[in-house]
């Protein structure tokens, strides 16, 4: 069933229709209140783990050092890195994590802490909490996902995959913008044929890349969310169904006309990227933290360009599937209360703003104007208006991400029909089998 | 002045008390506990665990992935030890009996990589196989064959047999030098000898210097298994990550990818097992093909 977004209202372009809104926020947060009541009698310790990757830890510093001025009388204790998850694995597995968990990158695993026990059930905090003056949970862009009807973690970065382009590269040679499939295919034969290059590059290492930004889009398209929650949850049939060896038939039709980059298999991600930005491929599918994670390499003269991946049939709109990086609080935590006041001093349209500004990204809360904001970069003001128009954009939602015990081997098939080893129907084979070993 | 039997106890407890400690922290405890959680059904990730008997060894026996990773270990030992004997002794041979003047700067240049770390050696091989910009590809343009050049480490067939060669370059330095140590230690006399009776350069390396040194070959040989068994999963990881789709995977880099990946900190010790299981297998098996008398003239 195919899914529209929410009300334009919650919508990040729905709002940037709403000016005057926006214009009551601020005056509201100018204050420094953030809707909290307040600083006193939190004390204590807060220990906050986040993973820093594609989107830096400056909108961190900034937050956190308000909330510390907020409560001056806690001591905040940062674990911070690209590599926290594994360096705080022993305090987790030692019942002795950190209060405040942001969970994402290499490492974590939101469905496996929730399975594990290990977060915090949210759901009476939630419901009860107000950002903004308005109840939390109606100010979500994406809800939280619901475990057995309870809520253990709140979406705070709104990220979603997609084909990038360098938008002045295109331009100038008149290269094609994808619309849909066959608009991509057409764009890159042309762009094969001008540029001796292979078009389309992704990370072989970690295949995921592709399985996230172009086939959970894809399958979003084909089949809607029923096929997209099938295909994650590895549902007995699904991977063989017509409807997926259509989808993967588009990629086995790629991979034939030598639009991969035929060295794809040994690129890491940032490999990729990096071929990407040097224009020897044109197309490469990562998420909204692609400008941010390069911004150290960027060639002069490259403009970001963002698509939803082109995955579709012609005449239907694009698909996008969010991929949410959500905050928690541990359930051993020492420090809930201030676990808990930290939480709902993130939730607020001055930091969604601000994390805008800092990470050209958007954080998981409706209602932020950025069209006006000058620190906001072009590309994500054009992708959020292209995604908050239902006529361009469908948005497909994941049930939760999908289990490394399951994308592991899908990945590892796709990788094979990507470098041309085996076909699409082989590939199905591989995908059902795999998902026959995860049921079990 | 003589020892009492007590003061001959207390010394020996100072010498081995300590070592044992350590020993026992630091090699037996981790050896059971790894043995322990091959029982249990665990992510690695939080306190829970299950215990589940022996269902991790029954899995193993039907993962199609795990026989691969065996095959794709001893691919790299029996390269490895060919690879890095042939040249060792080529070098330690030269370098020693060949009166180079430039040998002890040569010495230097060859054991250069064993003191960088295999991750940087990884990183700088990567590079070199890089599909676009690598050494290889463009020397192979270079010199007009570039119809050979292909995506070393992301290729199925290639991907392994492309990290044979970083893993022989850095391997030769030190048992070139282990060889070397053996060969100054020939009495010059016995090369003497040798050449009165007849015999030319090529004889003498086969009948003076190989049994002579015949030690030092037998310990390089099982410290290149022990360590590739046990530490290949290194290069693995930084090279390929056991990809593409898995053609590279080791036992090390499987067990990795199991424990730390996909959440299967059980199965992951389960492999660890297997990898200790095998590697004694293998070293027992190699003492006894490898057993000599040892040889004096």
């Amino acid at each position: 069933m195919k899914k529209y977004w929410k009300s334009s209202s919650m919508l990040l372009g729905g709002v940037i229709l709403s000016a005057g809104m926006i214009a009551g926020c601020s005056s509201d947060e100018g204050d420094g209140d953030n809707g909290n009541s307040g600083g006193e009698g939190m004390s204590g310790e807060l220990e906050i783990q986040y993973f820093v990757g594609g989107y830096g830890d400056s909108w961190w510093n900034e937050v956190i050092a308000d909330f510390k001025e907020e409560y001056p009388d806690l001591t905040i204790t940062e674990h911070k890195g690209p590599n926290i998850n594994d360096e705080m694995r022993s305090r987790w597995v030692s019942d002795n994590p950190p209060d405040v968990v942001y969970i994402d990158g290499a490492g974590s695993s939101e469905t496996q802490m929730i399975e594990d026990g290990q977060l915090a059930n949210l759901t009476e905090l939630v419901e009860g909490m107000e950002v903004d003056g308005e109840p939390l949970l109606d100010n979500f862009i994406v809800d939280p996902d619901r475990h057995d009807g309870e809520i253990f973690s709140l979406p705070l970065v709104f990220d979603t995959w997609g084909t990038w382009y360098d938008k002045a590269w295109f331009e100038e040679e008149g290269f094609e913008v994808p619309t849909d499939f066959d608009s991509f295919m057409n764009s890159m034969g042309d762009i094969q044929d001008k540029e001796g290059i292979d078009p389309l590059v992704t990370s072989g290492q970690h295949p995921y890349y592709f399985l996230r930004g172009m086939l959970y889009p894809a399958f979003g398209a084909a089949g809607g969310e029923e096929l997209l929650n099938d295909v994650i949850t590895g549902a007995e049939g699904a991977w063989t169904s017509d409807v997926v060896l259509e989808t993967m038939k588009k990629v086995e039709s790629m991979q034939q006309a030598g639009y991969f980059d035929s060295g794809l298999g040994a690129l890491n991600h940032t490999q990729s990227q990096m071929n990407f930005l040097l224009h020897q491929n044109a197309f490469v599918p990562v998420g909204f933290w692609l400008p941010n994670e390069m911004a150290n390499d960027v060639p002069d003269g490259l403009e970001f360009g963002f698509i939803p991946s082109p995955m579709q049939d012609a005449g239907e709109p694009y698909a996008i599937v969010p991929d949410l990086r959500p905050l928690a609080i541990a359930e051993n935590a020492e420090n809930k209360e201030a676990a808990e006041a930290f939480v709902e001093f993130v939730f607020t349209r001055e930091y969604a703003e601000l994390f805008s500004e800092h990470t050209g990204a958007i954080m998981n809360v409706a209602g932020v104007d950025l069209t006006e904001n000058e620190n906001v970069p072009e590309y994500l003001k054009e992708a959020n208006e292209m995604i908050n128009d239902p006529e361009q954009v469908q948005i497909y939602q994941k049930p939760h991400p999908m289990s490394a015990d399951l994308e592991t081997p899908i990945g590892n098939a796709l990788l094979s029909l990507m470098l041309g080893n085996i076909t699409a129907e082989e590939f199905t084979e591989e995908a059902e089998s795999a998902a026959a070993s995860y049921r079990q | 002045m003589v020892q009492s039997k007590k003061q001959k106890y207390v010394f020996l407890a100072f010498c081995l008390v300590p070592t044992f400690i350590l020993f026992s922290i630091f090699t037996l405890y981790p050896l059971f506990s790894g043995l322990y959680f091959s029982f249990f059904e665990w992510s690695g990730s939080s306190s829970n665990r299950e215990f589940i008997g022996l269902s991790n060894y029954e899995r193993l026996f039907q993962d199609k992935i795990f026989p691969r990773t065996i095959l794709h270990d001893y691919f790299l030992v029996v390269t490895k030890v060919i690879g890095i004997m042939i040249l060792a002794i080529f070098f330690a041979v030269a370098l020693t009996q060949l009166k180079i003047k430039e040998a002890p700067f040569y010495r230097v240049v060859f054991f250069f990589p064993n003191i960088m770390s295999v991750v940087v050696i990884g990183i700088l091989w990567t590079f070199i196989y890089n599909p676009s910009l690598g050494l290889v590809n463009s020397g192979l343009e270079f010199m007009g064959l570039g119809e050979w050049a292909r995506p070393w480490l992301g290729d199925e067939n290639w991907a392994l047999p492309s990290l044979v060669l970083p893993s022989i370059w850095a391997g030769i330095g030190l048992f070139m030098l282990l060889l070397i140590g053996g060969i100054s230690n020939v009495s010059k006399s016995y090369y003497e000898a040798a050449e009165i009776d007849g015999a030319n350069e090529w004889q003498q390396f086969w009948k003076v210097t190989l049994p002579l040194i015949w030690p030092q070959i037998k310990i390089s040989i099982l410290y290149i298994v022990i360590t590739t068994l046990n530490g290949s999963f290194i290069i693995v990881q930084i090279m390929t990550g056991g990809g593409p789709n898995n053609s590279t995977h080791v036992m090390g880099s499987y067990l990795y990818q199991q424990a730390f990946v996909q959440y299967n900190f059980g199965y992951g010790a389960t492999i660890g097992v297997v990898i200790l299981i095998l590697s004694l297998i293998t070293v027992l098996i190699l003492q006894f093909l490898m057993k000599r008398e040892k040889v004096q003239y």
